[in-house]
């Protein structure tokens, strides 16, 4: 899965199937590229045969069918006419007896002439096709591979339009194919995969450099979300030792005053007013304080310090729920990670996600704890950070987290809502 | 004189054609051979065989005499293909030309002949195949 989600592998995958389709995409296109030159070539040597070789050799006693002068003209152009991949040659006048071919036997034979060839004939210029092995003249040249015919015009010493016909093995012309386009496919290949050699480990270096200015983010973030947690504490500390101290102590003795029997009817009233004002504030202080940093915080007074932060919840209509079990083997460290992560979780909530019921759940299995904070609210994307606020929170919330050797997840159940799940060792 | 040239005539056949004609001779797998004498002392020999889709012709005179120049033919179905001179040699005071001929559609004749300019000697032998 790690592996999955590097960014190297992921480029390595996409990489290697564009590589893929682009060499399957320049097979077809140089095959067809390919196939074109080697038909072009076939027809300028059919071009060279047709009128180079065979041309001036052609006499009027061949064409008036004499054997021979059949025989001078195989003696004389045979060897040239069948070289390279020729596999038959006709010369056929218009009315499609066979002048020539190289199996002399046909020679004299009448066939129709298709059109195409008729149009060369008369017009000129030169034609490929793929032959039909079915027809007629054609029954000495049954191969499964199949034939393609070349044809152009040449002339007797009269004028005489003939067509000249070469046959290429349609297997041979495949290998000139692959020999013309292996070359290009190599070319292809090599380049993108040096391309893909030279990027991967650029993308190796490029993205082990944002990984370690990541981790040095992390833990600036790390050292700042410490440094403000000990700063919070020391606040904590400093107002429960001192105001609040001093608050206590002024309310008792206001307190004191009021209950004595030389104060004033009017004396009294007032100093119980300040007494009740007082009270409300060391209660809002107190409040404050165990927002801030819960005073003594250990497994045994988690679950009074988990009831005291969900208390503002009821304050927005909204049912706070505390479940804390067997939480006698987890450390100080851990009791204060776990309420700090249900800290930010039902912050988040109650700020972000209008939920209806919040509950928060901790445990201990196994030497694990486990927190789950459940709300049906309106959900969060499950992928850590989220928006400015959850970032810093539950983002650093992850890292202290994972620096500690848990887990820290977000889950969203089908059925709506959020549950931030803390996993970590006792 | 009708009767006189008749009679020539009937002579001339009588003392030639028995020179001039041939009989065939032991052959192989799909080989012709034919041999005669020719209008002199000499001997001729056609042999036509089929080789790889055409037709291999031989002709051949043997004079018994080294040095002799004749002009020599083939005619392929009645138009001639080839020809030449050639010189006896030794020591058997022959000569023989080959030549590959198309193998046409149907029978095949072949004609060889061939001439002693200087005796005025002819040999010609027909095969076919």
């Amino acid at each position: 899965m790690r592996l999955v989600r590097s960014p190297v592998a992921q480029f390595l995958v996409i990489g290697l199937l564009t590589f893929l389709a682009i060499l399957w995409m320049t097979r077809v296109l140089s095959a067809r590229a390919a196939e074109a030159e080697a038909v072009a070539e076939a027809r300028a040597i059919t071009e060279v045969m047709a009128h180079s070789v065979a041309e001036p050799e052609i006499t009027a006693a061949l064409v008036r069918g004499e054997a021979g002068a059949i025989d001078r003209f195989d003696r004389a152009v045979l060897a040239q006419l069948l070289a390279r991949d020729v596999r038959r040659i006709k010369i056929w006048n218009e009315e499609g007896r066979v002048v020539y071919s190289n199996e002399t036997e046909q020679i004299g034979q009448v066939f129709e002439l298709e059109e195409d060839q008729l149009a060369v004939l008369r017009e000129g210029g030169i034609s490929a096709d793929l032959s039909e092995l079915d027809r007629p003249e054609n029954e000495l040249d049954q191969t499964d591979a199949g034939l393609v015919e070349v044809y152009t015009r040449i002339r007797a010493p009269d004028d005489e339009p003939l067509l000249f016909e070469a046959y290429y093995a349609a297997d041979k012309l495949k290998l000139r194919t692959t020999e013309i386009f292996e070359p290009f496919s190599r070319i292809t290949a090599l380049g993108l995969l040096l391309l893909l050699a030279i990027a991967t480990p650029l993308l190796w270096v490029t993205n082990t450099r944002l990984k370690r200015v990541a981790a040095e983010r992390e833990k600036l973030l790390l050292s700042a979300v410490r440094a403000s947690e000990a700063e919070r504490r020391r606040i904590a500390r400093d107002l429960h030792d001192g105001v609040v101290q001093d608050l206590a102590g002024t309310a008792f003795a206001i307190s004191g005053i009021a209950r004595s029997t030389t104060t004033t009817p009017v004396a009294r009233k007032v100093l119980n007013d300040a007494t009740k004002s007082l009270r409300d504030g060391l209660r809002a202080l107190r409040s404050l304080l165990v927002e801030i940093h819960p005073p003594g915080l250990n497994a045994e007074s988690l679950a009074s310090a988990l009831e005291d932060l969900t208390a503002p919840a009821a304050n927005q209509g909204v049912t706070a729920a505390v479940v804390v079990r067997n939480m006698a083997p987890a450390s100080d460290a851990v009791v204060a990670l776990t309420w700090r992560v249900a800290q930010e979780a039902v912050r988040n909530a109650l700020r972000h996600a209008n939920p209806t019921t919040i509950s928060v759940t901790v445990e201990c299995n196994d030497n694990v704890v486990s927190l789950h904070v459940t709300d049906d609210g309106i959900g969060m994307p499950t992928s850590l950070p989220h928006d400015g606020r959850v970032r810093f929170g539950l983002q650093g919330l992850s890292t202290l987290v994972t620096e500690a050797g848990g887990t820290l997840e977000v889950e969203q159940p089908r059925a709506g809502g959020t549950t931030i799940v803390m996993r970590i060792a006792a | 004189m009708k009767f006189r040239a008749a009679m020539a005539g009937a002579v001339l056949i009588g003392i030639v054609a028995p020179a001039l004609a041939s009989t065939p001779a032991l052959a192989k797998d799909g080989e012709v051979i034919r041999e005669g004498s020719c209008t002199g002392a000499s001997d001729w020999k056609v042999k036509a065989k089929p080789d790889d889709g055409r037709l291999e012709v031989e002709g051949e005179v043997d004079s018994n005499r080294v040095g002799q120049t004749w002009n020599w033919r083939i005619k392929h179905n009645g138009t001639i293909s080839a020809n030449g001179t050639a010189k006896t040699k030794a020591p058997s005071g022959s000569f023989s030309v080959e030549r590959r001929m198309s193998n046409l559609s149907g029978t095949d004749t072949f004609i060889f002949r061939a001439k002693n300019p200087a005796t005025g000697e002819i040999c010609k032998g027909t095969v076919s195949i």
